[in-house]
């Protein structure tokens, strides 16, 4: 599994028409530093699952952002991830040091 | 009564920070709603139930100095019924928008997925037109937004997707009322409490409420009482621990607790009350209580919530006017109209196609062709030239029979 950071990431060299679905996907391109970052989110697992054929890994997951202290951690430890229904989204959520502390 | 009986009430959010979950969502609707140059006139919040929709529009205006003009989509459905409640409210812009802090108004439709097709006679199309002419931002909401007669909408309006919330953001926010009620809770039992209730924050406060009632240090072995909370729970369930519930404010936990139709729980409660009470003065009694959560019920409409507590205080009234008498007793669950309903819809059915058929031939409406023309072609069926109407309208012989046996329109 890839953690990609939603704010900025990159990607290998990928055909017009993989690039064009990205984009249609919610996907932002900044040609001066050529990283993409999520722009739209309502086509989130669409877009997962496309990045993970382009990258040729079996999943991709986004980094989420602790609300309380903002530290980026991966889904892949949480101990809820199996009963979680929102995988992908929202990008923010808890983690768990600050949980434990509350 | 107390003064904040509920905590779901309580705390429910006042700002946009306060709504916890689908960051992304809200900051995209803000995003929207800050916007003076919308590309899209309206915007299409969707996603499950109870995952804060309402609430984050609710919020915005409050944060934003909009007022939230609410309209229930799924209450309010034909053409004229809309027309009337959102034309007014879209056309004109607010004369307070020059006066004061307010900002303007804004209309929310919510369950715009509730709106069905051809029944709803231009429903669609008359928010659609809305939409169109409408001087101020609308906001729609909807579970659905995959249905087909949604898909005009949806071309029209700005989309923004919400997610259940998830657990950890749950305990987090048990954890900070726990802080504010000054409740000692283990850490396992907010996480209980969290799994249980599957996504859904207010049914997680009142079930932390309801346990919190009984204990100031909660603990894991508290929670066993609580069952994995199940979107289905009977109406049976609910009315057995209502009309066994050992205090009034037991009572309106439980009914704030269920999620039955507010509307059928109050229809289950009159119907069973003459099974509860022997004595004719506590039935009297009793009944003042259902009508008065009958009127609350009325006043909450589609955007006055917070009456919500009164609702469940009065109803919880009339299950306890006389505790003393209480001995067990058979239920009548679901209430009689509903079980009316049940078995007589075949006979509803068929009086539907019937008046169809009528209205299709006469170009009047369903509703006037049963009015109207029913009972004279119901006569006029037991005489001779009854064949020739039977044709003329296409109908089948069990039609026929229906109508000639039928007694009550």
């Amino acid at each position: 599994m890839v953690v990609l950071n939603k704010k900025t990431f990159k990607l290998p060299f990928m055909d017009r028409e993989k690039f064009l679905l990205l984009m249609r996907l919610g996907l932002n391109y900044d040609k001066a530093t050529g990283t993409f970052c999520v722009a739209n989110y309502n086509n989130i697992e669409k877009l997962a699952d496309t990045l993970a054929s382009i990258l040729k890994v079996d999943e991709v997951s986004f980094a989420q952002t602790c609300t309380s202290c903002g530290k980026e951690f991966a889904c892949s430890g949480c101990k809820y991830v199996e009963s979680c229904a929102t995988k992908n989204l929202p990008f923010q959520c808890v983690c768990s040091q600050c949980l434990r502390e509350g | 009564m107390r003064e904040e009986l509920l905590w779901v009430e309580k705390y429910r959010p006042k700002k946009i920070a306060d709504v916890i979950g689908n960051e992304e969502a809200k900051a995209a609707f803000v995003e929207w709603l800050k916007n003076k140059r919308r590309s899209k006139k309206a915007i299409l919040l969707y996603g499950p139930p109870g995952v804060g929709k309402t609430t984050l529009v609710n919020a915005a205006g409050n944060e934003f100095g909009f007022r939230v003009i609410e309209m229930n989509a799924s209450d309010t459905r034909s053409e004229k019924a809309i027309t009337k409640t959102a034309g007014p409210a879209t056309s004109f812009i607010a004369l307070d928008t020059f006066s004061s802090e307010s900002k303007g108004n804004i209309l929310f439709m919510d369950e715009v997925d509730g709106i069905a097709g051809n029944e709803d006679r231009g429903g669609v199309s008359t928010i659609l037109r809305i939409v169109e002419e409408s001087q101020i931002p609308v906001i729609m909401a909807a579970n659905d937004p995959d249905l087909q007669k949604l898909r005009p909408l949806k071309k029209v309006s700005a989309l923004v997707r919400f997610y259940q919330v998830r657990i950890p953001l749950i305990i987090a926010m048990l954890q900070k009322i726990c802080q504010k009620e000054h409740v000692k809770a283990e850490f396992e039992a907010l996480e209980r409490i969290a799994e249980n209730s599957r996504g859904d924050v207010r049914s997680a406060i009142n079930d932390l409420q309801s346990l919190a009632e009984t204990t100031k240090t909660l603990t894991l072995q508290d929670t066993i009482v609580l069952s994995a909370r199940n979107k289905d729970v009977s109406m049976d369930e609910t009315l057995r621990s209502y009309f066994s519930a050992e205090s009034l404010l037991e009572a309106a936990m439980l009914l704030s607790r269920s999620s039955v139709d507010y509307d059928d729980l109050l229809m289950a409660v009159g119907d069973n009350l003459p099974l509860r009470y022997t004595d004719p003065s506590d039935l009297a009694k009793a009944y003042d209580y259902v009508s008065q959560a009958d009127m609350y019920r009325g006043r909450i409409g589609v955007e006055n919530w917070h009456l919500l507590r009164n609702f469940f205080n009065s109803l919880s009234q009339a299950a306890g006017v006389s505790p003393q008498s209480y001995k067990p007793f058979a239920l009548i669950s679901p209430p009689i109209r509903v079980i009316t309903l049940f078995w007589t819809k075949g006979r509803r059915t068929m009086l539907e196609a019937v008046c169809g058929k009528i209205g299709q031939r006469c170009h009047v409406s369903r509703a006037t062709a049963k009015e109207d023309f029913v009972p004279y072609i119901k006569a006029l069926l037991t005489k001779k030239k009854a064949d020739a109407i039977v044709s003329w309208l296409e109908l089948q012989p069990e039609e026929v029979e229906f109508l000639t046996k039928m007694n009550r329109l």
